[in-house]
């Protein structure tokens, strides 16, 4: 009975290196070389029930024979009770150290709690300063800014009344100049200009709408600045609250800058005020 | 001979007389943007009811909102007149105070009362008006309001506002909206519509009878006209694409709203009955937020066609187009104050949005509010305060008020409530 059949030669020499490679794999395996260069730990372990103890004896009065037995007896018993008694020792020994550990061990974890507390208050007081920092830094800018803003206002003010300073000086000048020469139509000018400012700044124009408008007062004034009866409305601007507020605003500007002398201040007595709250076009 | 004399001193009276009248002329441009100080006393109490110090707070609070009025501190003064002729006023003088506001109340019945005032002008020493008001203990704050519109229209000019009333939207429960309706100052509140869907626009219609908003409560938006006494609506627009940003006609008659119809969006105008709709403006770019002038002559709106968002005017008779604002690259949401000559928007100026007005005269501009994030500005019924919204430091939408010479800006007392859109009723009389 023939299985199979083999083609040729090759086929031959094929199996043989398969079966030889097989082999040698196989006896490898059976007496394989230990690569391990540490020898592996192993613990011992004896298992107990419980602890043995021993019986206690009963004492009793006996023969000599019976004595020595019962001596040994004793010697036993005693024996059994100090080994008790060390077991005891050792057992309350065992007690007071794990007595000790867990009040170390609470010891420890109060310790923590406090570090931990200690921790998350700094980093509260982090954060505290933190915020406090950056309102201060905001603060510090706010201020900053308000008193680059004041140093603004401050300096255009400045500008403002240097510029009036310079005109009314330039006024007094021209008047000077004028009163020398026998003329006084610069003084006269200038208090013009100053009774004008006082009552310009006076005039509520909010209350005047938006259009051009004009309205004309007469007024008459004491020497001392002060109105001589009430203003005398000679134009309407036609708006009831405009012509209230401008009436309004010569009252407020009482009293009124007015020179010395008698000869301007007779010019000055009789005044014909006109209003443009909105400019003029 | 005779007559030759009299000609001659004929002549010389005229001269004489033309030399008296030659008085000096002072003239005075301009002004000053200042607030009026005023003093309110407490009103007088007959009739033991604790509430009435509310008259005096409510007065106080509407004038100081104005920016036109400072109410001066009055804790120190003792003695309440009860007429121009016990009052000091070289005391008042001494405070600086130009008016003063003094008054009572006489419980006449339980539930009645009457409140009595007068407005006394400290400079003329004289009262300059004065009046009368029953109504019932629970109507107090609007009967100051009512005072504040009296001594405010006296002394302005221009009618008070204090007695009208606000419409906006208030978002909560993170999703759900109302569309509510308060007094001027945010008193009073009351739901009109609760939605799970957003609202936006409210619009108030110029009898103050009606409110036009848009609903997103057909999934796009859609625009209704609700009444506020009976609280039915209807569907005023609700075509292909999106339907809002509704403004009444000065006339309540007709609507220019904004469409998606058939391309971006495009204004129209349509029957406040919903008919005859009308494309008004024919653009390849944006055009929307419309706005009336006053006279229903022209629509202010806003659009892209010079590149970023600008206001431009669309006059309704020649079609003509111009461009009305030119300072700043970013300008919207157009308003127009009563009388036409202030124009009210929406402008970025340093990355912040803020609250411009410009004066279509001069075309000065002048920025009322700080922003960085602010919103939605509408003016009062009067042209004299503007309401917008602004995010506070908690990032929650406030409601407030500023007064158009930037003096006065305060918040409405709504508490924590997320609102935005708010739109201000007319006058009624």
């Amino acid at each position: 009975m023939k299985f199979f059949k083999l083609e040729n030669n090759d086929e031959l020499q094929a199996y043989l290196f398969s079966f030889a490679i097989h082999l040698t794999l196989f006896l490898v395996m059976i007496f394989s070389v230990g690569w391990q260069t540490k020898i592996p730990f192993y613990a011992e372990v004896e298992l107990w029930d419980s602890v043995p103890v021993e019986k206690k004896i009963k004492k009793t009065q006996v023969n000599p024979k019976k004595k020595i037995k019962q001596q040994k007896k004793i010697t036993k018993a005693q024996v059994a009770a100090k080994t008790k008694a060390k077991v005891q020792k050792e057992a309350d020994i065992r007690l007071k150290k794990k007595k000790a550990a867990e009040k170390e061990a609470k010891k420890l974890k109060k310790q923590k709690a406090i570090k931990d507390l200690k921790k998350k208050v700094l980093k509260q007081e982090k954060i505290d300063k933190l915020k406090k920092e950056m309102l201060e830094k905001d603060k510090v800018e706010r201020l900053q800014q308000q008193v680059i803003e004041k140093q603004k206002i401050e300096k255009m003010q400045a500008e403002l009344r240097e510029n009036e300073l310079k005109q009314q000086n330039k006024l007094a000048l021209e008047g000077d100049k004028e009163v020398k020469g026998g003329s006084n139509t610069g003084e006269l000018n200038k208090y013009k200009l100053l009774i004008q400012q006082k009552i310009q700044q006076n005039v509520n124009q909010q209350l005047c709408g938006l259009d051009y408008i004009t309205l004309e007062f007469r007024i008459s004034l004491m020497p001392t600045g002060e109105l001589l009866g009430q203003p005398k409305m000679t134009k309407s601007s036609k708006i009831k609250s405009c012509d209230d507020a401008v009436e309004r605003a010569i009252i407020q500007s009482q009293p009124l800058p007015l020179p010395k002398d008698s000869g301007l201040f007779s010019k000055l007595k009789n005044l014909e005020l006109k209003f443009h709250p909105n400019g003029v076009k | 001979m005779k007559k030759f004399v009299y000609l001659i001193f004929a002549g010389l009276l005229f001269f004489s007389s033309s030399i008296l009248h030659a008085l000096e002329v002072i003239e005075i441009l301009g002004g000053k943007a200042s607030q009026i100080p005023i003093a309110v006393m407490p009103f007088k109490n007959f009739g033991a009811q604790n509430n009435i110090a509310k008259i005096n707070s409510v007065i106080k609070s509407d004038l100081g909102r104005s920016g036109l009025f400072y109410a001066l501190d009055t804790r120190g003064v003792t003695t309440t007149p009860n007429s121009d002729k016990e009052i000091n006023f070289s005391l008042w003088k001494t405070l600086e105070a130009q008016f003063l506001i003094i008054g009572r109340v006489d419980f006449i019945q339980e539930e009645k009362m009457k409140v009595s005032w007068s407005l006394i002008d400290i400079y003329k020493q004289q009262t300059i008006l004065s009046g009368e008001y029953v109504g019932k203990k629970n109507q107090i704050r609007a009967i100051g309001h009512k005072v504040s519109d009296k001594v405010y229209e006296r002394l302005t000019g221009s009618k008070g506002v204090f007695h009208t009333k606000i419409a906006f939207v208030e978002k909560y429960n993170h999703q759900k909206y109302k569309l509510n309706i308060a007094d001027y100052d945010g008193y009073n509140v009351i739901s009109l519509l609760d939605s799970k869907m957003p609202i936006i626009s409210p619009r108030w219609s110029p009898d103050g009878e009606k409110i036009a908003y848009v609903s997103f409560e057909k999934e796009k938006p859609v625009i209704y006209i609700q009444e506020i006494a009976t609280g039915k609506r209807k569907l005023l627009a609700n075509f292909k694409g999106n339907n809002s940003a509704p403004a009444w006609s000065p006339d309540g008659k007709r609507l220019a709203i904004v469409l998606t119809y058939s391309t971006n969006s495009q204004i129209y105008l349509i029957n406040a009955d919903g008919s005859d709709v009308t494309r008004l403006i024919r653009s390849r770019s944006i055009t929307t937020e419309p706005t009336w002038s006053p006279d229903g002559d022209e629509i202010y709106y806003t659009s892209n066609q010079g590149g970023g968002p600008q206001i431009y005017k669309f006059n309704l008779e020649s079609s003509e187009i111009s461009r009305v604002t030119f300072e700043g690259k970013y300008n919207l949401y157009p308003s127009l104050s009563y009388d036409g000559k202030l124009l009210l928007y929406l402008t970025q100026d340093q990355g912040k949005f803020k609250v411009a007005l410009q004066n279509l005269q001069s075309n000065q501009v002048l920025k009322l509010t700080k922003g960085p994030l602010d919103e939605a500005p509408v003016f009062s019924p009067n042209g004299h305060m503007v309401l917008f919204v602004y995010k506070d430091y908690g990032k929650t939408t406030k409601i407030g008020t500023v007064s158009i010479n930037g003096l006065k800006i305060e918040s409405l007392p709504l508490g924590s409530r997320q609102v935005q859109e708010p739109a201000w009723g007319p006058i009624k009389e």
